[in-house]
């Protein structure tokens, strides 16, 4: 679905490269997700390969042709929900969304439908300037979908939304993956990069290090222990074990058959985790 | 048909930003102004008010208009629909082309008594506001905010007023025929007080030529100024 080779940036009237040379494959139906802290070059690579931002090193095909050879009907097969919510403030969410849609060969016929899914349909007919930032995010994110697109690009979806409407967009891009889309998010919050992606590429200073399944780099990477908590006379004392050989561990037994125990938690590194130890940078 | 719906929105997003609201206002001010004068002076003050309204306020109100839709960021997700700039632009062509014919006309209609020249005042007024509207879009490239772009627009205004001034008081200087508010506003004057054939004829050439430069122009810088700043 997209493919990105040697992908090199820099902007205009500056000489230093902002992106420096990437490589990634997306796949039909994936989940792939750009994890990175701030200025690390994540909306940069989105905004190329969108188009954008002309004047890149490298090659970027995307749904089969390269990036500079596509026209302007490139958009009807895209949705893109930037991390700014850019919307006409004097007209209301409905207004918005079929302005936008009228422009699609694809015109969405039940607009309500989506704005029902994001809890905005009290709020339909009201002018987009009164509206909240989480409020204007959630119309932003549904603008990005009106004609039904194969491949999304969003960038930072859930920042600056409460943990209730970060769930209901989470929700609806893993209902869009159950469509079939194919889906290019980028993020800074490793919880959504590990609820949500098949793969996640971590981009530091415009290089990605590493690309993996969140699944795969915490079994390569992150280590897997078991802590015990117990009561030894009036003080607690706390022991941890690698999984690994816990089965081999005398330790272990003597333990859970001579002490009073307290908690026994097994502890897994998070994406962060690995994300400093492989790259020597913290996420924000 | 996606020019007709941009055409739709833009008529919409100008109603909603209240573009019109201050149109009819200052449409009705001309009229009752002009209604008053005896008919000597209505010849040469008639004409002037024209050509002044769909070069001023189309300068004026396009500048707005982008400038609004720059700021709230509509325009860079307008670029990843497959609305093209083409389409973008002529919908903004367009639609302050008709504002500009219909307060010309209506302003002629009510308080002109006597006989004009209607097509050349529509030829006139069409090609002045296509004009100024180009004119316009150029004024805002690079700006960011209203308040660059009002400070910017200031010497785009006054390279085209200056001489035009001039060229009324002193029209001996026949150089400043040259200017293209110059022949904008000889159109309009000669809708109402005669001009020769091959005269009208050069002025419209002249301007068609140059709306047609300045349409590509715009339409090529699109991306480069509208969008990133
Ligand atoms: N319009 C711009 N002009 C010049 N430099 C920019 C511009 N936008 C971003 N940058 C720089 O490019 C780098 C990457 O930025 P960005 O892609 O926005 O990062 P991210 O989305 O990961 O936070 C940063 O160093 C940033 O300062
Ligand atoms: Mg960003």
């Amino acid at each position: 679905m997209l493919k990105v080779s040697g992908l090199e940036f820099s902007y205009e009237g500056t000489k230093t490269k902002v992106i420096k040379g990437i490589d990634f494959h997306i796949k039909k139906g994936e989940i792939f997700g750009f994890l990175g802290p701030s200025g690390a070059g994540k909306t940069t690579t989105q905004r190329i390969i969108i188009g954008l931002l002309q004047g890149y090193g490298g090659s970027v095909e995307v749904m089969g042709k390269e990036r500079r050879d596509w026209g302007q009907s490139f958009f009807e097969g895209i949705g893109v929900a930037f991390d700014f919510p850019n919307l006409y403030l004097k007209l209301t969410a409905k207004e918005n969304l079929e302005l936008i849609s009228s422009y699609y060969k694809n015109k969405n016929e039940n607009i309500d439908l989506l704005i029902e899914r994001v809890g905005l349909l009290p709020d339909k007919d009201k002018k987009v300037e009164g509206f909240s930032k989480g409020m204007k995010m959630r119309l932003n994110f549904i603008r990005s979908i009106l004609h039904n697109p194969d491949l999304l690009f969003f960038d930072e979806p859930t920042s600056g939304l409460d943990p209730l409407n970060a769930k209901t967009i989470k929700d609806m891009i893993i209902d869009l993956k159950a469509q079939g889309k194919t889906i290019f998010l980028t993020t800074h919050n490793m919880t959504v990069a590990e609820q949500l992606c098949d793969k996640v590429a971590f981009i530091v200073d415009g290089n990605i290090p590493v690309i993996d399944s969140p699944k795969d780099l915490k079994v390569k990477h992150g280590s897997h222990t078991m802590k015990i908590e117990y009561y030894d006379g009036k003080k607690t004392k706390t022991e941890e074990f690698h999984m690994t050989e816990i089965k081999n561990n005398q330790r272990v037994f003597d333990i859970l058959k001579t002490k009073d125990i307290k908690t026994i938690h097994s502890q897994e590194a998070t994406l962060e985790d690995i994300f400093i130890k492989l790259t020597g940078r913290e996420l924000v | 048909m996606r020019i007709l719906n941009a055409l739709r929105a833009d008529m919409k997003f100008q109603f909603k930003q209240g573009f019109y609201f201050v149109y009819v206002i200052l449409t009705l001010f001309y009229m009752i102004v002009i209604s008053q004068l005896p008919n000597e002076y209505a010849k040469y003050v008639v004409p002037i008010v024209i050509f002044t309204d769909p070069s001023f306020v189309g300068f004026f109100f396009i500048g707005g208009l982008v400038m609004l839709e720059k700021v709230q960021g509509v325009l860079q997700c307008l670029v990843v629909t497959p609305l093209q700039p083409l389409e973008y632009l002529l919908a903004k062509v367009i639609s302050l082309a008709v504002l500009a014919e219909a307060a010309g006309f209506a302003i002629t209609l009510v308080a002109y008594r006597e006989g004009f020249n209607w097509p050349l005042l529509f030829i006139g007024i069409l090609l002045t506001s296509i004009f100024f509207t180009l004119y316009g879009f150029i004024a805002t490239n690079g700006c960011n905010s209203i308040n660059q772009y009002l400070i910017k627009m200031l010497p785009y205004m006054l390279i085209l007023t200056i001489p035009t001034i001039i060229y009324f008081i002193t029209p001996s200087l026949w150089v400043l025929q040259l200017v293209p508010s110059v022949a904008g506003l000889n159109l309009v004057y000669g809708a109402f007080n005669g001009i020769a054939l091959v005269e009208a004829v050069m002025y419209i050439c002249y301007l068609v030529t140059l709306n047609v430069l300045f349409f590509i122009k715009v339409e090529k810088s699109f991306m480069k100024n509208m969008v990133k700043g």
